[in-house]
């Protein structure tokens, strides 16, 4: 590990290294990378606990734990907060902290914007989370919410998707719409730069020799998920900015009686959200195709067929939006082509499939704890994507929507796929962060855990949802005989929170006491195993050459006549003075300066948001003007701030 | 890769095609402007008509002004993706609620 | 490897695409710009010929030999953009103000051909509350004014380095092409607003 008296004589700029204020002003892209870590894993215990209410008022029929209000309340953020506060910040976290390391750069392609991504996403889920305290929600004057609704239920509460005109203003009454529009707008706003940043990046800042096609499929799946953000963001911001205006200012795009169309929404939310739903997944994807092979002593079987069939996913995710409207009166025609696109991705997906069973079949395996989640993922992310050919049969669907089959076919590829495929990147990837081993024992333990707690919950919910179980509805009657079913769900829920404690545990006592992990504890393939544990600030003491996709794994090891790998004499050797030069870099090394500007806008954002929530309000006025002049000043600072000192000699891929 | 250090313009328009570029640009508006006029007689012609003129128009300002003409290939790509990935997207969108509920 | 301009002391030591890392997400951020106001223009084409809303309609009340001006006014800021990029290369930086300056100026006509279009429409009855096809109309070309301004504003904070450095060299002529790069594409869905919106029946 490097010691601060080296890095002092390094370093030119002497600004904050240590402590709080290297946080705030960080534009090092592993800070922030931990940051998006600890920030989305701290949602994830809020939406988990989200969760759990809902399973405790269904547990039995007729549940009388959360009102009505709660209800709709705690469903609509558990699925707001695991998508846009869980797992696409856990996949910012990973590429964030792994895409420079796995390329071999010393950071991203603009630093301070990055950072920048990272406080307009934590100021943003803040703001969105200020509902709870802020926020105001009724109902048109006899509806059942005519009476004073808790803080629990004053939430945003149209679900995580926000039907119109359900979100129109005569409908839903107050502001807690408006904190779901804006605050995912606001969010939004955040993956949008950090994809061109990291687009960027990919493309540019590679180390030599690291073509495109050496890249760790973890990349090439980053690069494609960013592809997706950047052009599917732009169609959710303008669907958020027509129910916003619609809300504040009377605009009458979802309004039935005034020309509007509440099948627009659905249009531009879909348009949206199913490109989103590969946002999601792809990155776990990209994680399990670097675990299995590191764990199975073997290639990832098929490089170039994993890396297009992901490509693959990504442009047809754009030609599939209409199948979650199969019920909501589009024409036969429509349906019919969906229904046929639809089934056309189960093409790429099961060639990915096939190309992680042959990846360890006859391979070495170790059954660690990531490779357990990686496995986990090929089959329950298997069962997920089963279930959802079964709903691009258009009749099928018909009559699944809106009921809890639906329910388990997303959280089998949701929680199954990428929320299993993120547990297995942060086992396998913690000795990296804190030069430490996590505990195998209690590894294993949250894993079996886990996945007896995830099995009980979701696949009950198959068969639920076809005895007619229905999605957002706070109770279900007695004589409906879902109740037993409903209890062993609830108990499985439980029995996930009891495995997320456990991980908790494993996660700050190694951090603590594990054992050291050295540059490359797990004998693996790809160049952040090159660098010391935890990496130097620097990242590289020197840029390596590439010469081979895993170039990292050839330099240690031969094969023989039957294709086994052999270690080399040399591999030893080259591993210890790879910690050895790590630590040592023997030159100065110039990286970009710390900046203020990055929270600075990061907090303006939400005042603004604010500003136009509270608009008809003197005091809303004076916060939107504010807002908007603290955002512009702060960008004009940024601008003149130098990204690291004049006269400097650049690093390679250095922004100027 | 090593070349020596130049300025962006590896080919550039001269400020004269530039400015004769514009003149065909405003050309083209005017005959747009015309068009819209001449509706009444030439009817459902008129937008098929309009759209090629804008096409160019576009075409004119990307490959031009914005210098992609002379840019790598890649470029295109990219801007191309993204334009075409919108009018497929858009169009589909436009058809299923507009045209498509006529056939059931 | 000092000595080479620091733009090409990269190319020894690292694999890219060969185009500046700004420039490059330059492109791929108007790329998805595309997706942004194909939404906008695609709500407006969806609403424009609706049955049975109440109220005065956009079409009714174009102008459009106004319209016509204003448009042939923002072609021309390409063409003052582009010039002004054009100065910086042969390094005439006082040409290279004065052109950065008639665009902006040509835009902030523009902008006041928009305001004032907005003000006539309003006093003849159309507001965005109107119907779906008014609402359609002001966000779409909402959006696209409010493109212009940031445009503006980015514009002069160019002309105002130049005037206080004495020249933009350097990064600050990348930044020149790649906010002339940001105004012709604001141009380009100009020249589709124009044409689909005002002018096709």
């Amino acid at each position: 590990m490097t010691t601060t008296a080296s890095r002092s004589t390094i370093f030119r700029r002497p600004t904050a290294t240590k402590g709080f204020w290297s946080w705030i002003t960080t534009v090092d892209h592993k800070k922030i990378g931990v940051m998006y870590g600890y920030t989305a894993f701290a949602f994830l215990l809020i939406g988990g606990l989200e969760a759990l209410l809902l399973r405790l008022q269904l547990a039995g029929p007729e549940g009388q734990f959360l009102s009505q209000a709660e209800y709709n309340a705690m469903f609509t953020m558990h699925g707001t907060t695991m998508v846009f506060l869980v797992i696409m910040p856990m996949s910012a976290a990973f590429m964030n902290y792994l895409l420079p390391l796995m390329i071999g750069a010393r950071d991203v392609a603009f630093p301070r914007l990055n950072a920048l991504s990272y406080w307009i996403f934590l100021f943003g889920g803040l703001f969105l989370y200020s509902t709870f305290i802020f926020g105001t929600t009724g109902a048109p004057a006899g509806g059942f919410l005519a009476e004073e609704v808790s803080r629990l239920g004053s939430a945003p509460n149209a679900g995580w998707f926000g039907y119109a005109p359900n979100t129109e203003p005569q409908f839903s009454v107050g502001t807690v719409l408006d904190y779901w529009a804006i605050g995912l707008q606001i969010l939004g706003l955040a993956s949008l730069l950090s994809s061109i940043n990291l687009i960027t990046t990919i493309f540019n800042l590679r180390a030599k020799g690291m073509r495109l096609l050496r890249m760790p499929v973890f990349v090439w799946m980053s690069l494609v998920v960013n592809f997706l953000l950047a052009f599917s963001l732009p169609i959710i911001a303008v669907a958020l900015w027509m129910i916003t205006f619609d809300r504040q200012f009377g605009s009458q795009f979802f309004q039935a009686a005034n020309g509007g169309d509440p099948i627009l929404w659905q249009h531009l939310f879909w348009l949206f959200g199913h490109p989103e739903v590969y946002i999601l997944i792809l990155p776990a994807m990209g994680i399990v195709s670097e675990v299995l092979p590191v764990f199975s002593r073997k290639p990832l079987f098929g490089y170039a067929a994993v890396v297009f069939a992901g490509a693959a996913i990504g442009f047809l995710g754009f030609g599939v939006w209409a199948h979650h409207m199969f019920s909501s009166g589009i024409s036969t025609v429509a349906q019919a082509a969906f229904g046929l696109s639809t089934m056309t991705i189960a093409i790429p997906t099961g060639i990915k499939i096939f190309n992680w069973l042959g990846t360890m079949w006859m391979g070495r395996l170790r059954f660690t704890t990531p490779m357990l989640f990686s496995i986990g993922f090929v089959a329950m992310f298997t069962i997920g994507g089963l279930s959802g050919v079964t709903h691009s049969v258009v009749p099928a669907d018909w009559q699944q929507t809106d009921t809890y089959y639906i329910v388990a076919h997303f959280h089998y590829v949701l929680f199954g796929g990428a929320i299993f495929g993120i547990f297995s990147g942060l086992y396998y990837w913690f000795p990296k962060l804190t030069g430490r081993m996590y505990s195998e024992r209690l590894g294993k333990w949250h894993f079996w855990l886990m996945f007896l707690g995830f099995n009980l919950t979701f696949a009950p919910m198959h068969w639920l949802g076809l005895q007619g179980m229905v999605r957002r509805t706070w109770q279900y009657a007695s004589d409906t005989n879902l109740g037993p079913w409903n209890m062993v769900v609830t108990i499985g829920a439980f029995i996930i929170a009891a495995s997320i404690l456990l991980f908790m545990w494993n996660w700050v006592v190694s951090k603590r006491r594990g054992a050291e992990a050295g540059i490359d504890p797990w004998d693996a393939r790809t160049l952040e195993w090159t660098i010391p544990s935890p990496p130097p600030e620097y990242n590289f003491a020197e840029i390596p050459t590439v010469t081979a996709l895993d170039d990292f794994w050839h330099k240690k090891y031969s094969e023989d006549e039957e294709e086994r790998p052999v270690r080399r004499d040399t591999a030893d050797l080259l591993v210890e003075e790879l910690e050895h030069t790590g630590n040592n870099p023997g030159k100065p090394i110039h990286l970009p300066g710390p900046s203020y500007f990055p929270i600075a806008v990061g907090l303006s954002l939400p005042v603004v948001g604010y500003g136009i929530i509270y608009h008809g309000e003197v005091w809303g006025v004076a916060l939107l003007a504010v807002g908007v002049l603290a955002t512009i000043t702060s960008f004009v600072g940024w601008a003149q701030e130098p990204a690291e000192e004049p006269g400097e000699e650049e690093s390679p891929g250095e922004e100027h | 890769m090593s070349e020596p250090a130049q300025p962006e313009a590896h080919h550039h328009p001269s400020p004269r095609q530039y400015v004769q570029i514009a003149l065909l640009l405003a050309v083209l508006t005017g005959i747009e402007v015309g068009l819209y006029y001449t509706e009444p007689t030439f009817g459902r012609l008129v937008t098929p008509a309009l759209l090629i003129l804008a096409a160019i128009k576009f075409g004119l300002v990307v490959g031009y002004y914005m210098h992609l003409k002379y840019e790598k290939r890649f470029l295109t790509g990219f801007f191309g993706a993204g334009f075409i990935l919108a009018g497929l997207v858009y169009a589909v969108v436009l058809v299923s609620v507009l045209i498509l509920p006529r056939f059931g | 490897m000092a000595d080479l301009a620091h733009d090409l002391g990269h190319h020894d030591e690292h694999e890219s695409l060969g185009v500046d890392n700004r420039k490059l997400a330059m492109w791929v951020f108007l790329a998805s710009e595309f997706m942004f106001f194909g939404a906008l223009i695609s709500t407006y084409l969806l609403f424009k010929g609706k049955e049975g809303m109440a109220g005065p309609l956009p079409r009714e009340l174009y102008d459009i030999p106004f319209t016509s001006v204003s448009s042939f006014v923002l072609l021309m800021s390409s063409l003052t953009m582009v010039l002004a990029h054009n100065a910086l290369t042969r390094k005439d930086q006082p040409a290279t103000r004065s052109w950065l300056l008639a665009t902006a100026l040509l835009g902030m006509v523009f902008i006041a051909g928009q305001f004032f279009e907005f003000a006539t429409f309003i006093e003849e009855g159309m507001t965005m509350r109107t119907n779906a096809a008014a609402s359609g109309f002001y966000l779409l070309t909402g959006f696209h004014g409010t493109h212009v301004l940031i445009g503006i504003i980015m514009l002069l904070s160019l002309f105002g380095i130049s005037r206080r450095q004495g020249s933009l060299s350097g990064g600050q002529g990348l930044n020149l092409e790649l906010v002339g790069l940001y105004w012709h594409f604001v141009d380009i869905i100009w020249i589709v607003i124009f044409t689909v919106v005002y002018l096709i029946p």
